[in-house]
């Protein structure tokens, strides 16, 4: 017994042994004029990072620089970066940063201004970056980060459903206008309701999951219904929120609810993607973030791939409105790579890879790309996407937005779901986002 | 009957004992543990409670740290979701535990035996155990999905309505539970079956042919020998329950509303949430404390060292 | 009838009633085995199981992630070194606590227990700042030792019962024939508490196997373990479920070799220690 449990130590010890020096050694960097260096990149998990880092060889041959790049989900880049990133140290030369989340850092990254200049590849002109996306990178005036995806709600309806004769002569007799892609929120509901009652089609895919996430889809409505919900004026931030027409936008997503699929209160990214592209029966029309499309167009993972229509969202009674959720690339003023780094922002944002990257069925952030009439066909969604822009909205941005999404998720959910009455759920957001604000000294 | 751990007990070994110096010094065995307790353990402990007493921003561009004295722990007595956090928590652990003690208690009664393919049974069970706790938690949202989850489908053959299990407050905190006690009973199982495997075969045979019911053996003979691991599962199952995290906030995130956001689900939005270190620091030291006052009363009086040897070495 | 006719008839209900035990409970697990091999779209559809989706591409693509193996073999290496550690610190740990009277000592054990309970949150900056400083941030040795931080109390915990449950009479016939302290340790106390020392080696593992919060703050791109490169797979914005399930899958089975392979010590383990009066 002794002696078996004395030899299990030793193979465990020896075992260990020889996978920690296994570990330890490290591949060189490739021959070239400049010499090797090597960065750390911290990026948020999804398809369009992931296109980038199979073109990495690419860019170490003609820099010699490795790329080290961590991919995470993104309230762990958040936390990661928190922790990382201070004004002395830092454990990364490139982050990733979510739009909501630039007042927080703005003060680590090193200005746009004061990067390097690109030796092997250019500096990155500000005037390519789409205008409604450029200032995602900004924080009072001053460019700390490159925006690179130009992520905002584009709507999407299922094409074979609005073009199938049938459904639109039902739809005709019945509501006197024709089927198609919902231009208004009338519209949207009608035939949204169409399809759930005739058991066709869920009508709606509500989006419950991350107070991110619900925030945007309040947010969404609250402007389609014409009012902000919190200003930046006088120098200080405010509720401006009107607390009717934000009741009438609640009420509005509550009806979306009723001919939403079953499980609607707890749909995130994933149910939603269930419902919409593996449901034999799927659903008629819902926003989505372009930077899943990818996932959306698979067919390997979704059944519509093809049967998308897009388009910009439909406009509410009092406006019309894309919220944006797009991630900017920043130095840390701390890096002690940021030449290396400076050089691989610019070979990111270059138009040799933003074309590349849209082959992948991503959406780099250039008006050039994404405005390129040769790729409108075969990527329906990037004509979509200009249209969307030009409704552009964005969420409030403020150090304690965190604490003001959480607030705003619990009592939206409780509305929409009929857990409370909608004023009472609006009168509380506006009164807790008022408390947040408050004692953050506002 | 003899026991098989109780060799003929000589005078000389006494004398023995005590020439040698009676006990020994026990600071040798005790220093390698201390080391790496102290330094991975008690230094952050002590850094947590300084940052207790700030103003602390995760990240250093969230603003200036400033000395805020007691300030964290006036707004957490204030802060009713904290109260509702440790009220959710702890029902947690008073549902969750003793379910799992009994499910373990009783399987490991039960396996007790040799039986064709028990070693594999065995193992197989406690394959839970190590399956991921964010797989689990996603695995479990799945499966109670409407429409496409199969264990929401299986109630609903069993008449069971249609409900968003995880959409409705009390039925999300349910599923926790559940989701917990799936996990967790094979955990206790493995701790109570090698409890039992310690209590020489001669007992329980012994007890078996005397007659015994089974409840009688079970609560005269088998449980007083198994005091002491009964109370180490329980002690390590309470201290993992106040520290469950991921599982909960992939099927939930806390929600709906904050009807499953547990104290460490809260501490955790704290600090990377709301990015307030300090808030969450607070929580800690607050734990903390309830954890010492429930160590220096409860399992004090229930399981000190004198108390265990008693139990064991003398049987 | 007759005593060995009744044994045999209620070994084979236990084994019926195991095995019934094992389905309702592996039943999520099954779900995920079979996923693996199953498209994502199959898995979100909802489709009953049906031999013809059997495919392979999940396991392919996981196993091409180079990724996703080294955070597996950092795993590996990270929860049998962290076991090795915890296990031999703890055991000596709970020997000394509880064969030596000495001042404290029941404080002593109690503060293990009370330190264990914190949430590793409230100490992860802590530690981030400290590895930082020492250089052990993204190190095999750093995560090992983070998880030793947990499990030593852990271990120190479970062998204290098995620890004290041996007769004081071995100590008293060693010391006859002259051991020492650490040889009594050694020879006499680690064989008979050899069971605990399987269960503690077991639970270590799965501590450090399924830690989550050190390990995605203490390691970056070299020391990251497997239960965040699986995370990555999860929440994103985007769905990998198939390749979820095969991963998950993966990573069962070494830990479900190691503990059939310590079931062997763990059986009468007392009863086969050789140490009859």
């Amino acid at each position: 017994m002794k002696s078996k449990i004395s030899v299990l130590l030793i193979v465990l010890l020896a075992v260990s042994a020889m996978s920690a020096f296994a570990v330890g050694d490290k591949d060189s960097g490739t021959a070239s004029g400049a010499p090797a260096r090597t960065i750390n990149v911290l990026l948020w998990d999804d398809p369009y990072p992931k296109a980038l880092m199979a073109m990495l060889p690419e860019f170490t041959a003609a820099t010699n620089i490795t790329v080290n790049i961590e991919m995470l989900q993104p309230p762990q880049v958040l936390t990661k970066t928190a922790i990382s990133v201070t004004p002395t140290s830092t454990d990364y030369d490139v982050v990733g940063i979510d739009e909501g989340n630039i007042p927080v850092f703005a003060s680590l990254l090193l200005p746009f201004d004061s990067w390097y200049k690109g030796t092997v590849y250019p500096k990155t002109d500000p005037k390519s970056i789409t205008p409604k996306m450029y200032s995602i990178g900004t924080w009072n005036g001053v460019q700390v980060g490159v925006p690179i995806n130009g992520n905002l709600y584009v709507w999407m309806t299922r094409k074979d459903l609005i073009e199938n004769p049938t459904y639109k002569a039902q739809f005709k007799a019945k509501y006197g206008y024709d089927l198609g892609v919902p231009k208004t929120f009338k519209e949207l509901l009608e035939m949204g309701t169409f399809f759930y009652e005739n058991d066709i089609a869920a009508g709606f895919g509500p989006f419950n999951g991350g107070p991110a996430g619900v925030l945007s889809e309040a947010v969404f409505m609250w402007e389609s219904f014409g009012t902000k919900f919190i200003d930046y004026t006088g120098g200080t931030y405010k509720v401006v929120l009107d607390q009717a027409k934000a009741v009438e936008g609640m009420e509005f997503y509550k009806k979306l609810m009723a001919i939403s699929p079953k499980g609607a209160e707890t749909m995130a990214h994933v149910e939603r993607q269930a419902a919409f592209a593996a449901d034999p029966k799927g659903v008629f029309s819902m926003f989505i973030w372009p930077a899943q499309i990818a996932a959306y167009e698979d067919p390997a993972k979704s059944l519509v791939a093809g049967k998308i229509a897009y388009s910009a969202p439909p406009a509410g009674p009092r406006g019309q409105a894309a919220v944006t959720g797009a991630w900017a690339i920043a130095i840390p003023k701390a890096s002690k790579n940021q030449e290396a780094a400076a050089e691989f922002v610019y070979w990111w944002s270059s138009k040799a890879i933003a074309d590349k990257l849209v082959q992948a069925n991503t959406i780099p952030a250039r008006t050039e790309t994404l405005t390129n009439p040769a790729y409108a066909a075969s990527k329906p969604w990037l004509p979509a996407l200009a249209d969307s822009m030009k409704v552009a909205a964005s969420r409030p941005r403020f150090k304690e937005i965190g604490q003001v999404q959480d607030v705003v998720k619990k009592y939206w959910v409780m509305g929409i779901t009929g857990a409370m009455p909608t004023n009472e759920a609006i009168r509380m957001i506006v009164k807790e986002t008022n408390d947040i604000l408050q004692k953050a000294g506002y | 009957m003899t026991f098989s751990r109780r060799p003929a007990t000589s005078q000389t070994g006494r004398v023995a004992l005590r020439r040698s110096g009676g006990q020994g010094s026990p600071v040798p065995f005790l220093v390698p543990a201390l080391l790496i307790v102290f330094a991975v353990l008690i230094f952050p402990i002590v850094f947590s409670f300084v940052v207790s007493l700030f103003d602390w921003p995760l990240s250093a561009g969230g603003g200036q740290r400033r000395f805020v004295g007691a300030g964290n722990y006036k707004d957490l007595v204030m802060d009713k979701e904290f109260w509702n956090s440790l009220r959710l928590q702890l029902g947690f652990i008073f549902i969750a535990i003793p379910l799992e003690l009994v499910l373990g208690l009783a399987a490991a009664l039960l396996l007790n035996r040799e039986f064709q393919g028990g070693r594999v049974v065995r193992a197989l069970i406690l394959l839970p155990v190590f399956f991921l706790p964010v797989v689990s938690g996603m695995t479990w949202r799945f499966m109670l999905q409407p429409r496409y989850g199969a264990l929401n489908n299986f109630l609903l053959s069993l008449g069971a309505p249609e409900i968003t299990w995880l959409g409705h407050p009390t039925f999300a905190y349910a599923a926790i539970i559940v989701q917990d006690i799936w996990r967790m009973w094979p955990f206790v199982f493995m701790l109570l079956y090698a409890g039992l495997a310690g209590i020489p075969s001669d007992v329980l045979e012994a007890a078996e042919i005397d007659g015994a019911t089974f409840w009688k053996r079970l609560f005269l003979v088998i449980l007083p020998l198994m005091y002491p691991t009964i109370l180490t599962a329980l002690l390590l199952r309470i201290i993992d329950a106040l520290r469950i995290f991921s599982e909960v906030y992939v099927m939930t995130e806390g929600g709906p509303g904050m009807s499953t956001t547990l104290f460490s689900l809260y501490t955790h939005r704290q600090a990377f949430g709301y990015m307030k270190v300090g808030m969450a620091s607070a929580m800690a030291m607050f734990l903390l404390t309830i954890s010492v006052i429930f160590a220096v009363t409860l399992v004090r009086k229930n399981m000190s060292l004198e108390k265990l040897e008693d139990q064991g070495g003398n049987r | 009838m007759t005593m060995a006719n009744r044994r045999k008839t209620i070994t084979t209900a236990v084994m019926f009633f195991a095995i019934a035990l094992l389905l309702i409970e592996l039943y999520p697990i099954i779900i995920t085995l079979l996923n693996g091999f199953r498209r994502d779209i199959v898995i979100l559809s909802g489709q009953k199981f049906e031999l013809n989706q059997l495919t392979l591409d999940s396991y392919m693509l996981v196993f091409k992630n180079r990724q996703m193996m080294k955070a597996m073999g950092n795993s590996v290496i990270v929860g049998l070194l962290s076991t090795a550690l915890s296990v031999g610190v703890g055991a000596m740990a709970a020997y000394g606590i509880s064969r030596f009277k000495f001042r404290g000592r029941n404080a002593l054990a109690y503060s293990f227990l009370v330190f264990r309970m914190l949430p590793q949150m409230s100490l992860v900056v802590a530690l981030y700042m400290m590895f930082k400083a020492v250089g052990l941030r993204d190190t095999i040795f750093g995560i090992t030792l983070a998880h030793s931080s947990f499990n030593v109390p852990y271990v120190i915990w479970m062998l204290i019962p098995f620890f004290t449950a041996v007769d004081k009479s071995y100590e008293e016939a060693a010391m006859v024939d002259g051991c020492t302290r650490w040889t009594l340790f050694k020879l006499v106390f680690l064989p008979l508490v050899a069971p605990g020392l399987v269960v503690a080696a077991v639970f270590a593992f799965i501590n450090s196997w399924n830690e989550f919060l050190y390990a995605l703050i203490l390691t970056g791109v070299k020391a990251r373990t497997a239960p965040v490169a699986i995370s990555s797979l999860i929440g994103g914005d985007t769905l990998t479920w198939g390749q979820m399930c095969a991963a998950s899958t993966v990573m069962l089975t070494p830990v479900f070799v190691f503990t059939l392979a310590m079931q062997r010590f763990l059986i009468r383990g007392v009863a086969a220690g050789g140490v009859k009066g």
